[in-house]
Order: structure tokens, then C-alpha cells, then sequence
């Protein structure tokens, strides 16, 4: 894999060392679940992405393609989450071309597992991985600093605890499609409603034996903006400008060219 | 010791419209209570109607936009055509990440206008290259919370261009109004698929 | 002969201003410490207040005073001229921007059927640092001034009154108060007064003072026009574009100029107006702050 850059790092633990404070990262603080049936498995997430207090994205993705036949739920710092599934993904891919099969979650989740391992924690993608394979349907959690599970129905993320409470008192083995579908759904909207970590949408995602992967994107809604009534459309004119330039298409090739933008007339001047 | 991303102090928004997309900026840079300069503008040009617009510590909003300009020149070079805006916000987002543990404190926005498809796109990124995808609006910097207070009340569906501006220009002055280290005046762009038009707006100098 | 001896040692000046008993009254009638506030069970209350408060150092602290300020107050031949800002910010957060830190200390003798441009008779407050802190102390001068000119039948003198409120802070020195004021008024005993009074006890009489986090600004314009035999239309116009100057590269100081005029007869209020018109006014019509172009 292509390596991390640390050209930063010294000045930043510098500046982290006189007291100054870490960037805020986009966390999804999440409540993600998985959970196998008759004839595969389930996965599903919410759609909040938070920035400390804030919600950043009302909407955002958390379920990512590792390969058409298995996805994984990620929880913990959303760019963590993305980076680290795009790149098992990518290597799985290789992995498969090369070997001449189709990948195996079990694969996935140890390279998942041994990349993460590898960071001791400082990556920090908390992820569901889930799929069927040629060994049958695989569902496994995997943690920050490299631990796995692998169990019926999982839960992860901050809204975890609401959503195992919904398994453990309504999951039954031998489910099929519908009902695990629905008590997935049922989880999520237990931490959409009860962590305030989790929000707005349900994502949910079935993968099964001999059969397309169905990707049921916002599958529920349960928390859609009602109508404004009135709107506050400014008439024209509104904003005082003190002066404006309009670029036509033609003009606009000449302000991006190669030569002109080298010799930024706006930059810094450096001793000579 | 304050935090980097509070210590030059700046905000940007950008918002979609109907075929047309918007992106603004205040000018301030400042150190600390003081106010250094009232012409640092935010917003770089990075292709035809492809927009990039960074907020954070002023050192490494220079240092950042000089990268991308290397970068997006190079992308030219190579594939002897412009940079469409989708492309540019991968591009922003993994070299961000690239930097995943010394990262730049900046909150970086892209907007734009597909030349191929003529769609409209914006998108934001945290300091580590999360994509933010959005439909309506975005914002960054130290006003961020005043601009999701203002936005999620002005913005709507579907604005023409001359709506878009003055939605986005008001939400910004008054975002700005309310945050000690943005303001002193404030640039917008108005982005459509064959025209761009730059607007300075007459903001508070206080 | 005892008698006769006192009254020789006694100062020339005594019988004009304050009496033993009247001394005695000025100085004892601060409340006792402790009494009135409950303090917190810390062994060194000012540090705790100081992590608890101090956003400057610890952004996330608990609990963020209103601050950051432009104040000012000079004198000239035609009185005081006292200008303020308007401005509160909670850290980066502009809280208010119609903030009234000019406060009136005395205001017993105002005729309530007077003309409303009339001068009020009193003295003036300035407002800087902790909002809460000048607020409730000057209240506090106020409600002794009151009682001062209820117990000898005429007004309290500037010196006096800056000296109730320097005992003061002196006496809660180290509890975290945290104050910059200035006291301005006239009195016939001394004509012009202007004092500077801070919460680490100081006590300065002065021509000039700008207080607050855009004093230095405020001291540049002032500093560089000032002259004590200023007109009184030069005087308003001064403190106005001094305040101007601190609001407009100050980030923690701005909204409106809050203008007052100490005379002999009382103070009168010139206004509460709005930067912005009157910045780009001075902008246009005056050709300064040409750092604020309209280039694209």
C-alpha cells in the first residue's frame, strides 16, 4: 500500500505539546448492525456524520463496497472508515484477479485486521464486515486496534447498546430475508431515536447466495424535514456589491492556463 | 493555546441552485484580535467553473492551494484536459488523507459546475479528507456554526442564479456579523455552466 | 490646650472637604469580605477561576465571560469626552453588539421633568473586562454615591468615588475580579476628573486612558490628535474616530459608538450610532482606511 505522510506530524505534535488542541475529525458517531439469515446476511447503518456537537451530513454513506459480494458498516472516524474499506477493497480485488476466486469475508476481515493491527488503534475504523462466499455467509466486527468477532448479529458504534437491546430481545435463529431485514431496521431506528449520535436515515444492505447484492439505500425515513410554510427569498438587489466581474466561457481558459498561474502576481514576495 | 484553526480566523459557503452552483467567502486574516489584512481571499480557481475554496490556519491555506494548483496543473499536463469538480474533490480528498497523521488545519470546499454533464457539485472535507457530499449547502471555518444556523433557514430547492446570490450572500454577512474573526468583507461566485460572475460585497469592517 | 494644638495639626484644607466622621464613612463602607459572596471551597480561588473562565488559554472552558472591549475617556478644555464600543463576545462568539459600557454613577439629583438634551449631573462609568463585574460594582458605587450625596447634602467628588471603588477591588484582590473602568465627572472642588480604577486595585488620575483589548489602536488616533485646548466639536469627532480606528481592526471591539460629553453642569449623551454608515462615511468622504479597496 501506498504510505503515510508525516511531513507534518513534527510540527504538529509540536504545536500538540505547548497545549494546542487536535483537529476536529468528522466521526460517525454511529450505530451500525449486522445480522445473518437462511440465506445470507444483513447489514445496516444510520446516516449521521457528527463534528463534535454538529451534525456535519444529515445523509452520509456508511455502508462501503469491499466486493460485490461482501460490505462492510463502518463506525468511528468517518475518514478512517472510508480510506481503510477502499483500500481492503482494492486489495481484495487484486487478490482475487491473482488467485482466480471469489473473495472470502474471512480474507477481507484479516486484512482488515492485521492493517489496523498494524496502526495500534490510531486508525480509528470500527467495522462490520459481512458477505457470503463460497464457505457460506460470513459476518464479523472488527475493531480499532485489531480484534474481531464473529457472531449471528452484531451491533457497533455508539448507539450499539440501544440496538443489541432490540436483538436480544427480539432476534430468533433461522430468520429469513424479511424478518432479518426488518429487525436490522428496527436496531438502527433504536439508536437513531435513543443516541444522539446517530441520526436521520436507514441504510440497509442484503447480501445473499445466488442472488445480486441489494444495496436499499435510505430503505427508511423516519426523520423527514416538514415543508416550510413560507420562504425568505431576498429581492434582487438585496446585497449591496461594491464591484463585480463577470467571466465569460471564453475568458475562462486564460485564467487556469499552466503559464499564467505559475506567475501569481498575488503571492508572497521571497528574497531573491 | 488556541486552536489552529481559530487563530487566522475566516469562513466560506457554497451552495447548489437550480443548473448553477455558488461559493463564497469572508477576507479577513487576522492574528488573533488582530486584524492583519482585509483582502485574503479564500477561493481558488482550479478549472473552468471548478472551484476551491479553504478556511483554517493561513499558513497552510497558502501552502495547501500552491499543492493543488501543482497537482491540478499536472493532472492537466497528463490528461490534456480540465479538471471536472467530482475529480478535483477525490483529489483533495486523498492527498488530505495522505497526511492522516500530521494533517494541514484546513476545512476545504469544492464547487463547481460539471463541464460534461453540466451538473452542479459542491462538497466538503474535514482536515483528514472526509467527503462531505451535499445537495444543499456546505460551510466551513470559524463562522461554520452561525452558517448552518443561516443556511438551514434561507437555503431552498432550485434557485436561479440571481437568487442564489443574494440567499448566499446574505447568509454569509450575517453568519460573519455574528463571528469576531471572520468578516471585513466577503467575495462570491456565482458559478453557471458557460459564465462565472465575481461579486465583492460591501460587508462590515468591524 | 488640647484643643488648640488639634486644631493647628489639623490640615488648612480640612473643613472644605471631608470631616473624620466623613473619612471614617468613605472608607468603612465597604461590605465585609466574605460575607456577601459565597466562594468556592479551592485553596486558591483566583486560579480556579481562571481555568474555569480564562478562554483565551483553554477554548473550551466552562464558562465564558462576556469581554474584549474598546473604552475611552480624556480630557479637554471643555470637559471630558468619554467613547465606548459596543461589543460582547463569548470567546469568538459576538454575544451582543448593542452593549450600553458607559454606565451613570449618581444619579440622585436628576430632575425627571428636566429637557431631555439637558446635562444629567453625575458621573460617568466606563465598561471593560468581566461585563458582570463593571456592571454590578458600579451599581454598587452608584447606590454610595447616592447615600454620600443623601448624607452631606452635595455631590461626591471624582476622587472620592474612584477611591470607594480602588478599596474595593484592592479589598477583592486575588478573588478574580476582573475589571478595567474609568470614572470621569466634574465637580466644582475639582473641575475636569478623570480616574482610572482596575481590578488589580490600581487608581490613576489621568488626561488620557483607553482601556480594554482595542486600547492600542484607540491610543494611536488619540495619541497622535490630542490636544488639551481641543474644540468641543473636535473633541466629539476625536473620541469617535478613535473608537473607530479600535473597532475596525480589533476583532473583539465593534458595533456602535457610544459618545458622552462631561461639562460643568452634568454629562450629555451624543449618540449610540452604528459603525458601519459612519465608517464608509469617513471612508468616502475623508479618503482614510484605503486599506479597504473595492478591487477585484
Amino acid at each position: 500500500m501506498t504510505g503515510f505522510d508525516f511531513s507534518n506530524y513534527n510540527r504538529n505534535a509540536a504545536l500538540h505539546a505547548r497545549g494546542v488542541p487536535l483537529p476536529k475529525a468528522t466521526s460517525t458517531g454511529t450505530t451500525i448492525v449486522g445480522c445473518i439469515f437462511d440465506n445470507g446476511v444483513v447489514i445496516a447503518a444510520d446516516t449521521r456524520a457528527t463534528s463534535g456537537p454538529i451534525v456535519a451530513d444529515k445523509n452520509c454513506e456508511k455502508l462501503h463496497y469491499i466486493a460485490p459480494k461482501i460490505w462492510c458498516a463502518g463506525a468511528g472516524t468517518a475518514a478512517d472508515t472510508e480510506f481503510t474499506t477502499a483500500l481492503i477493497s482494492s486489495n481484495v480485488e487484486l487478490h482475487s484477479l491473482s488467485t482466480g476466486r471469489d473473495p472470502r469475508v474471512i480474507t477481507c476481515m484479516t486484512m482488515l485486521k492485521q492493517h489496523l493491527f498494524r496502526y495500534q488503534g490510531h486508525i480509528g475504523a470500527y467495522l462490520v464486515v459481512a458477505g457470503v462466499d463460497p464457505t457460506g455467509v460470513g459476518l464479523f466486527t472488527v475493531h480499532a486496534h485489531g480484534s474481531t468477532d464473529k457472531l449471528p448479529y452484531v451491533t457497533m458504534g455508539s448507539g450499539s447498546l440501544a440496538a443489541m437491546s432490540v436483538f436480544e430481545s427480539t432476534w430468533k435463529p433461522n430468520m429469513n430475508r424479511e424478518e432479518a431485514v426488518a429487525i436490522c431496521a428496527e436496531a438502527i431506528k433504536a439508536g437513531i431515536f435513543n443516541d444522539l449520535g446517530s441520526g436521520s436515515n436507514v441504510d440497509v444492505c442484503v447480501i445473499e447466495n445466488d442472488k445480486p447484492t441489494q444495496l436499499l439505500r435510505n430503505y427508511m425515513k423516519p426523520n423527514e424535514r416538514g415543508q416550510k410554510e413560507r420562504d425568505y427569498r431576498f429581492p434582487k438587489g438585496t446585497t449591496a456589491y461594491l464591484n463585480q466581474k463577470i467571466i465569460s466561457k471564453e475568458d475562462m481558459r486564460k485564467y487556469i492556463s499552466v503559464e499564467e498561474a505559475s506567475g501569481d502576481p498575488n503571492l508572497m514576495e521571497v528574497d531573491s | 493555546m488556541s486552536s489552529p484553526f481559530d487563530i487566522n480566523g475566516g469562513a466560506c459557503v457554497a451552495m447548489v441552485g437550480k443548473d448553477c452552483v455558488a461559493i463564497a467567502c469572508d477576507l479577513r486574516l487576522g492574528m488573533q484580535a488582530l486584524t492583519v489584512s482585509n483582502n485574503f481571499p479564500k477561493l481558488f480557481n482550479f478549472g473552468p467553473s471548478t472551484f476551491l475554496g479553504l478556511t483554517g490556519l493561513a499558513t497552510d491555506v497558502s501552502t495547501v492551494s500552491d499543492l493543488f494548483r501543482y497537482k491540478v496543473n499536472m493532472y492537466r499536463l497528463r490528461e490534456e484536459r480540465n479538471i471536472a469538480p467530482q475529480t478535483l474533490a477525490n483529489l483533495v480528498s486523498s492527498s488530505l488523507y495522505e497526511k492522516r497523521f500530521g494533517p494541514f488545519f484546513v476545512s476545504p470546499v469544492v464547487a463547481g459546475v460539471n463541464y460534461t454533464t453540466g451538473k452542479p457539485f459542491i462538497c466538503g472535507f474535514d482536515s483528514i479528507g472526509c467527503i462531505d457530499f451535499a445537495k444543499d449547502f456546505i460551510v466551513s471555518g470559524t463562522a461554520s456554526e452561525q452558517l448552518f444556523g443561516t443556511c438551514e433557514g434561507l437555503w431552498e430547492p432550485d434557485m436561479s442564479p440571481d437568487d442564489l446570490f443574494e440567499t448566499i450572500s446574505q447568509a454569509l454577512l450575517s453568519a460573519v456579523d455574528r463571528d469576531a474573526l471572520s468578516g471585513w468583507g466577503a467575495q462570491v461566485y456565482i458559478i453557471e455552466k458557460d459564465k462565472v460572475t465575481k461579486r465583492l460585497l460591501k460587508g462590515r469592517q468591524d | 490646650m488640647d484643643k488648640l494644638i488639634a486644631q493647628y495639626t489639623r490640615s488648612s484644607h480640612q473643613n472644605e472637604f471631608y470631616s473624620e466622621q466623613e473619612q471614617h464613612d468613605l472608607t468603612e463602607s465597604h461590605p465585609p469580605l466574605s460575607l456577601k459572596f459565597s466562594l468556592p471551597p479551592i485553596d486558591d480561588s483566583r486560579a480556579f477561576l481562571r481555568a474555569m473562565t480564562d478562554d483565551h488559554s483553554n477554548p473550551s472552558c466552562p464558562i465564558k465571560l462576556a469581554h474584549g472591549t474598546t473604552t475611552l475617556a480624556f480630557r479637554f478644555q471643555g470637559g471630558i469626552i468619554v467613547a465606548t464600543d459596543s461589543r460582547a463576545t463569548a470567546g469568538n462568539w459576538i454575544a451582543s453588539q448593542t452593549v450600553k459600557k458607559v454606565i451613570p454613577v449618581s444619579r440622585l439629583s436628576r430632575g425627571e421633568d428636566k429637557p431631555t438634551d439637558a446635562p444629567t449631573p453625575g458621573l460617568l462609568g466606563t465598561m471593560a473586562g468581566g461585563a458582570a463585574d463593571c456592571q454590578y460594582w458600579l451599581r454598587y458605587l452608584s447606590q454610595q454615591c447616592t447615600l454620600h450625596e443623601i448624607r452631606h447634602k452635595r455631590r461626591i467628588t471624582v476622587a472620592a468615588a474612584s477611591k470607594i471603588l480602588a478599596n474595593l477591588t484592592y479589598g477583592y484582590k486575588g478573588y478574580g475580579l476582573s475589571m478595567g473602568t474609568m470614572l470621569a465627572g466634574m465637580t466644582p472642588q475639582e473641575g475636569p476628573a478623570l480616574y482610572y480604577i482596575d481590578s488589580d486595585g490600581t487608581r490613576l488620575p489621568g488626561n488620557l486612558f483607553c482601556v480594554g483589548s482595542g486600547q492600542t489602536f484607540a491610543y494611536g488616533v488619540l495619541d497622535a490628535n490630542y490636544r488639551y485646548d481641543l474644540s468641543e466639536e473636535e473633541a466629539l469627532e476625536l473620541g469617535r474616530r478613535s473608537i473607530l480606528a479600535a473597532m475596525h481592526r480589533d476583532a473583539y471591539s465593534g458595533g456602535f459608538i457610544n459618545l458622552y460629553h462631561v461639562k460643568e453642569e452634568g454629562w450629555v449623551h451624543h449618540g449610540f450610532n452604528d459603525m458601519n454608515p459612519i465608517f464608509w462615511k469617513t471612508k468616502l468622504e475623508k479618503g482614510e482606511f484605503s486599506n479597504v479597496t473595492s478591487e477585484l
